[in-house]
């Protein structure tokens, strides 16, 4: 967190401005097959000479930073150089140390400590088993005996939570029209509203909160409402998926949670239903797709994935074949789709559809038609609920329901009635029916859409109180605000998406006060000294009928067995017909205008993560842009408009307007355009304030997710973006590789390695080898973060990251085939070091800084090295990181709790790299020689692999032919990369394998 | 044309030659014994402690085993530093009343904890594993000297990278049966040579592969 993002709105040149190539050029390379087979980006598919520049500079912006001739650097550096060796002379200062007064019990000094508890996602239960020394909780790892699928690893958010808990920019005390107050005064004022509400039963007492999951707050909510049973909640969830509860309403007349049993689908068909993209569902979707992947390499029997989507997601860079239709093209679509299986009437004239269009249908009904029973039918939860309704028909008609999709009691509290939308509650707001607001968690103020004008509304509230993690653009509105405990710091329960009912407790005690959210709930109920704890064990000792023992081992499992949600296979109600014909049929994509989307940020989310230093710097998976929403366009809109990555633009929908850059998308429908939500933050903190652009600004209640009418006019302003797209290019090629079905199973006999002038190892024991198949890789980003809070791995900032600066260890590095406007296919690749046998860096460092180990790892030692960078330059896969600025010294001592006390913390002029997490490695291995036994297959976990939820990443010892690391090198699908370098990495790929329809050999 | 060098000259060269060599000689020679002496390394320096705490009396005089207070040795990278609870587990009992141990007092009665200063400190760039030390035959007084003998506590060894590898390049001197690892009295048998290699053997001591950098240094 050295430095802060500057501004978005200075404009300033660009390095790879001048390398922006041109796309009728780019589409005669591709047309004509001279170009790249597999591309990472538009500069590097037009190859150009300034591009190979760019490339082939280590730090390739470095160039850029500085006009100093090398006789003036030299003489302004002669002093620093001369003196540089006097900071080895300090004194070591003598250190103190503080034990304990009465050491815990279980506390072992130098010891980890783990509790099973849960993070918190939209209100959905992340269970994770927390990481603390001597009591501060430093990472989350997932809790492999819950009974969620892929509970055992976690996404890129879940790991950022132990970030969350120590922002020194949360919220620190409960203030009054923004002057600091006392949680007794607070407590006088419901004194004296508990009175006024009691007479008019409530009345004028409106609660605004996400989702909740929560068992005791839902109880407490009860309770709330009987006391004053005029009362009104309001639910409001900026991107969550309130619509599938509308569909199931339509459809089954209950609103009904969707559960997808991703493991028994042969075939999916998604229209817009991101099922593997960032949000809570992510992990366990990708967990149950893994888990058949991987049972089925062999025999070829894959899961098919048909994709129709307007905007590029994962699932659709996992499918076979994708469909680049507009978004409000997808109700016609799945009419037309329903038609042909036979469910519903109507909408079933091809004439409706383009060519492309209708043959992709005929694909999709083929494939469902065909896999009656396992086949899945997606609707993105985002359509309207008459396409979902539908789509729950034609899973039924198939016989899907009860195998690949499933149904139960809403796991949240559901908000289907209008009353208690976000609307109710503004045309409430101005009609001045509301006297006392009380925001729980929420932030509407920033994330509710435009034509709600809700902060103005808001302001006719007599009485506005909210309680919060952060002070946030609500609280500034509100004259009350209560800190809410973060959930590593606090006790409560939450249940998972899946149902299971997970318990939080805390890690560490409340770092800057706060209340629980069950504390201010019983507040105004009037239970002034209720604690969390208690509230807690209030509802659990209902359930399990006060049994201490039977609490304790729930504290211990972080969870409540068999409290899974109950599923069902309803049948659907009323008739079909009625539903198809209500979709409707709108004008076809040529014919309308531009169409506007709204996603939430694959990083920030809806901006509730905004200050979170390590999403802000994560690459975002499709674009690989850091610290920044943009405007998606695909590339045919931005010949049309004149448009380049960086331009900005002025968006129109519905007479509002917002500014923003523009980024080429490929894979982006024609006309359709993506603003990513979560941006444009005004009280984020320090991290998040003024990066992007708030992409609410032109969202309206009526058509939150997508509007017609769209128009996009250029500004002719650059603005500036920093992409790690271009950053560590590799020389050379065939870096991903795809297999057809058959040659996945051919064997591949090893090319004999070529002969080499380096020293041979001998490996006795321990052979340390990772290897990462590319067939499961989602590019979910989790291992990035999760070696980021593993290693202590400094974030760097904006301007640091458009000069190839970034610090992360591991990268996704993102590769399109095919077209600019529908790649064929998309694959990520994760690229740690890859600790080659024979390792050029080694040779390169002149100070021996980077040497081989006896068991095989490149090592690094910080201590040596003088910063010449050399080894980088001898790098040719990049993964080495130069350390330019003391990005770490600089962190508040807050940050800097959430260290990993077994990990350096790295100086300024030192080269670092992934070290295959030897912190863990010698733990396995000092605690295998006190018991006098080898290191087991599987007890050194690196911190990418134990995140990674499809199990793409193995780690093992490859000197153990029996290791899960070996078993995996004897795929046919094994291929390292560069292999003509002959450097022999210890990191080796599987291939992806294709598609059999894509192949040719269905 | 004059001479330009005195017949002198040949020797003034020498000599200034000679001063040359050995006034560098002699620096990088005080310089590394600097670097080596008590001073720098802090070798039998005796810090200054909030409470004057004697290891010479509790263990030599009244035989309480090292683990009595250092708990984790045996499981964690620290051994620990007993919390006040187990100070006052005899002087809640003994010597209740003595100045010398008010401060003792008064970190149970505030609840702030002791302010020790740590007396043998690595640098933060090394990570020290006591457990593996002591089940592997390295005794507590090889690093920390006869603490049994020392009223005040100071450093018994110099604590330098190049001592560290000594050890871990010749480990057998240095190692004693597991049993023996906390006494403070052990004395090696007379072939202390063949004993310590016998001990290599017996704890499977991976003695070529100690001296690599991430044994220590990550």
């Amino acid at each position: 967190m050295a430095s802060l993002p500057p501004a978005n709105d200075s404009p300033s040149v660009d390095p790879t401005a001048k390398v922006a190539p041109d796309l009728a050029t780019l589409r005669h390379r591709l047309a004509s097959g001279t170009g790249r087979r597999f591309w990472r980006s538009l500069e590097d598919l037009a190859e150009s000479d300034d591009f190979r520049r760019f490339v082939e500079a280590e730090f390739p912006a470095a160039l850029e930073l500085s006009e100093t001739s090398r006789r003036n650097f030299l003489r302004l550096m002669a002093a620093p150089m001369m003196l540089g060796g006097l900071a080895a002379c300090g004194d070591m200062p003598d250190e103190k140390a503080l034990p304990y007064i009465n050491q815990p019990e279980i506390l072992v000094p130098g010891k980890a400590l783990y509790f099973a508890t849960a993070t918190l996602f939209e209100g959905y239960a992340q269970p994770v088993l927390a990481e603390t020394h001597v009591g501060r909780p430093t990472k989350l790892e997932g809790n492999p005996d819950h009974p969620m699928a892929g509970a055992g690893t976690t996404d890129a958010f879940a790991q950022a939570a132990v970030l969350e808990l120590y922002d020194p920019d949360r919220s620190r005390a409960i203030t009054f029209l923004g002057r600091i107050a006392t949680w007794d005064a607070f407590q006088g004022v419901t004194v004296g509203l508990r009175d006024r509400l009691r007479e008019n039963k409530g009345g004028d007492l409106r609660i605004l909160i996400d989702t909740v999951t929560s068992p005791t707050l839902r109880r407490q909510l009860d309770d709330l409402r009987a006391a004053f049973p005029q009362a009104r909640l309001h639910h409001f969830e900026p991107v969550g998926a309130a619509l599938r509860h509308q569909g199931t309403l339509r459809a089954f007349g209950r609103p009904l949670d969707v559960h997808y049993r991703l493991e028994n689908a042969a075939v999916i068909v998604s229209l817009e239903d991101d099922i593997f993209g960032p949000g809570p569902s992510q992990v366990r979707h990708a967990a149950q797709w893994s888990q058949r992947r991987r049972d089925h390499q062999q025999d070829g029997d894959l899961t098919r994935l048909h994709v129709a989507e307007s905007t590029p997601t994962l699932t659709g860079a996992l499918a076979g074949t994708t469909l680049n239709a507009a978004s409000q093209r997808m109700p016609v679509l799945l009419a037309n789709l329903a038609g042909s299986l036979g469910v519903g009437e109507g909408n079933t004239a091809e004439a409706a559809l383009t060519q492309g269009e209708q043959a992709w249908v005929r694909t999709a009904a083929g494939e469902l038609a065909a896999h009656r029973g396992i086949g899945l039918l997606a609707l993105g939860a985002h359509l309207p609920a008459d396409a979902q309704a539908l789509a729950h028909r034609v899973n039924h008609a198939l016989g899907n329901a009860g195998v690949t999709v499933v149904y139960s009691e809403p796991v949240g509290l559901a908000a289907t009635d209008e009353a208690s939308a976000l609307l109710a509650l503004a045309e409430a707001m101005a009609a001045g029916e509301v006297e006392t607001l009380v925001v729980l968690g929420a932030n509407p103020v920033y994330t509710a859409p435009a034509d709600l004008d809700f902060a103005n509304r808001m302001d006719r509230v007599s009485l506005r109180i909210h309680a919060g993690l952060y002070y946030d653009e609500t609280a500034s509105h509100c004259h009350w605000h209560i800190p809410l405990t973060h959930p590593l710091e606090s006790w409560s329960d939450a249940r998972a998406v899946d149902g299971t009912a997970s318990m939080l407790q805390p890690t560490v005690k409340p770092l800057f006060g706060g209340k629980s959210v069950h504390e201010v709930v019983a507040t105004l109920l009037g239970q002034l000294n209720a604690t969390a704890y208690d509230l807690l064990r209030e509802t659990w000792d209902a359930c399990l009928g006060g049994d201490e023992k039977a609490w304790r081992q729930v504290l211990n499992d972080g969870f409540v067995a068999d409290s899974v949600a109950q599923t069902e296979a309803p049948a659907p109600q009323g008739a079909a017909a009625e539903v198809s014909l209500a979709i409707g049929v709108p004008a076809s994509g040529e014919a309308s205008g531009l169409e506007a989307i709204f996603r939430p940020d694959p990083c920030v989310w809806d901006g509730r993560f905004s200050n979170l230093a390590w999403l802000q710097e994560l690459p975002k998976p499709l674009t690989k842009l850091t610290w920044d929403n943009v405007l998606a366009i695909s590339a045919r809109l931005a010949e049309g408009l004149d448009l380049g990555a960086g331009d900005e633009a002025e968006l129109t929908v519905k007479g509002r307007s917002v500014r923003g850059p523009v980024w080429i998308l490929p894979g982006q429908a024609e006309r359709t355009i993506t603003v990513f939500l979560g941006y444009g933050r005004s009280r984020a903190g320090r991290v998040g304030d003024g990066a992007g652009f708030n992409g609410y600004a032109v969202r309206t209640s009526a058509e939150p997710w997508a509007v017609p009418g769209a128009a996009l006019r250029r500004t002719g302003k650059r603005l500036r973006l920093a992409t790690t797209q271009n950053h560590a290019t590799m020389d050379g090629g065939d870096f991903v590789r795809t297999m057809s079905v058959t040659e996945a199973r051919a064997a591949h006999p090893d090319e004999p390695l070529a002969p080499t002038f380096y020293p041979q190892w001998e490996y006795p024991k321990y052979a340390w080898a990772m290897s990462i198949d590319l067939d499961l890789c989602i590019g979910c980003n989790a291992c990035v973060v999760a070696c980021q809070a593993e290693n202590n791995i400094p974030v760097v900032g904006k301007e640091q990251v458009e000069a190839g600066r970034e610090m992360h260890w591991i990268r996704v590095d993102r590769y399109y085939e095919g077209g600019l406007d529908r790649p064929d296919r998309t694959l990520f690749q994760p690229l740690p070091c890859m600790h080659c046998e024979q390792a050029p860096c080694e040779v390169g460092c002149p100070v021996n800084a980077t040497v081989h180990g006896p068991e095989g790892l490149n090592q690094m030692v910080y201590n040596r090295c003088v910063g010449t960078r050399t080894c980088a330059s001898y790098c040719p896969y990049k993964v080495r990181r130069f350390n330019f600025f003391e990005y770490a010294a600089t962190d508040s001592p807050l940050l800097q709790a959430q260290r990993n006390p077994n990990v350096t913390v790295r100086a300024r002029g030192v080269m670092e790299k992934c070290t295959y997490c030897v912190q863990r490695i010698s733990a396995a291995r000092i605690e295998a020689q006190k018991e006098g036994r080898p290191i087991r297959d599987g007890e050194v976990v690196t911190a990418c692999q134990s995140a990674c939820p499809t199990q793409a990443i193995v780690f093992g010892n490859q000197a153990d032919p029996d290791s899960g690391v070996s078993r995996r090198q004897q795929s046919p699908r094994q291929y390292t990369l560069l292999r003509e370098l002959n450097t022999r990495p210890r990191t080796t790929y599987q291939a992806r394998i294709l598609d059999k329809a894509s192949d040719g050999e269905a | 044309m004059a001479q330009i060098f005195s017949p002198g000259a040949d020797i003034w060269l020498r000599v200034a030659m000679i001063a040359v060599a050995s006034v560098v000689v002699g620096l990088l020679l005080v310089g590394g014994g600097v670097v080596r002496s008590d001073y720098m390394t802090r070798q039998n320096v005796v810090r200054e402690q909030p409470v004057p705490f004697s290891h010479q009396h509790h263990v030599a005089g009244l035989g309480l085993d090292c683990r009595y207070c250092h708990t984790s040795v045996e499981q964690s990278a620290t051994a620990g530093f007993p919390p006040t609870h187990t100070c006052m587990t005899c002087h809640s009992q003994i010597w209740t009343d003595a100045p010398v141990l008010e401060p003792v007092r008064q970190s149970l009665a505030t609840g702030t904890p002791l302010r020790w200063t740590w007396v043998n400190k690595l640098p933060q760039f090394v990570y020290f594993n006591h457990s593996i030390h002591v089940s592997k035959g390295v005794g507590c007084v090889t690093c920390h000297g006869q603490v049994d003998t020392m009223p005040l506590m100071r450093r018994g060894q110099p604590l330098l990278m190049q001592w560290c590898l000594d050890c871990h390049r010749n480990p057998a001197p240095n190692l004693r049966p597991r049993e023996a690892v906390f006494d403070m009295t052990w004395t090696p048998p007379a072939d202390r040579e063949a004993f310590g290699k016998a001990l290599v053997e017996r704890y499977h001591i991976d003695v070529g592969n100690l001296t690599h950098c991430y044994i220590c240094h990550r």
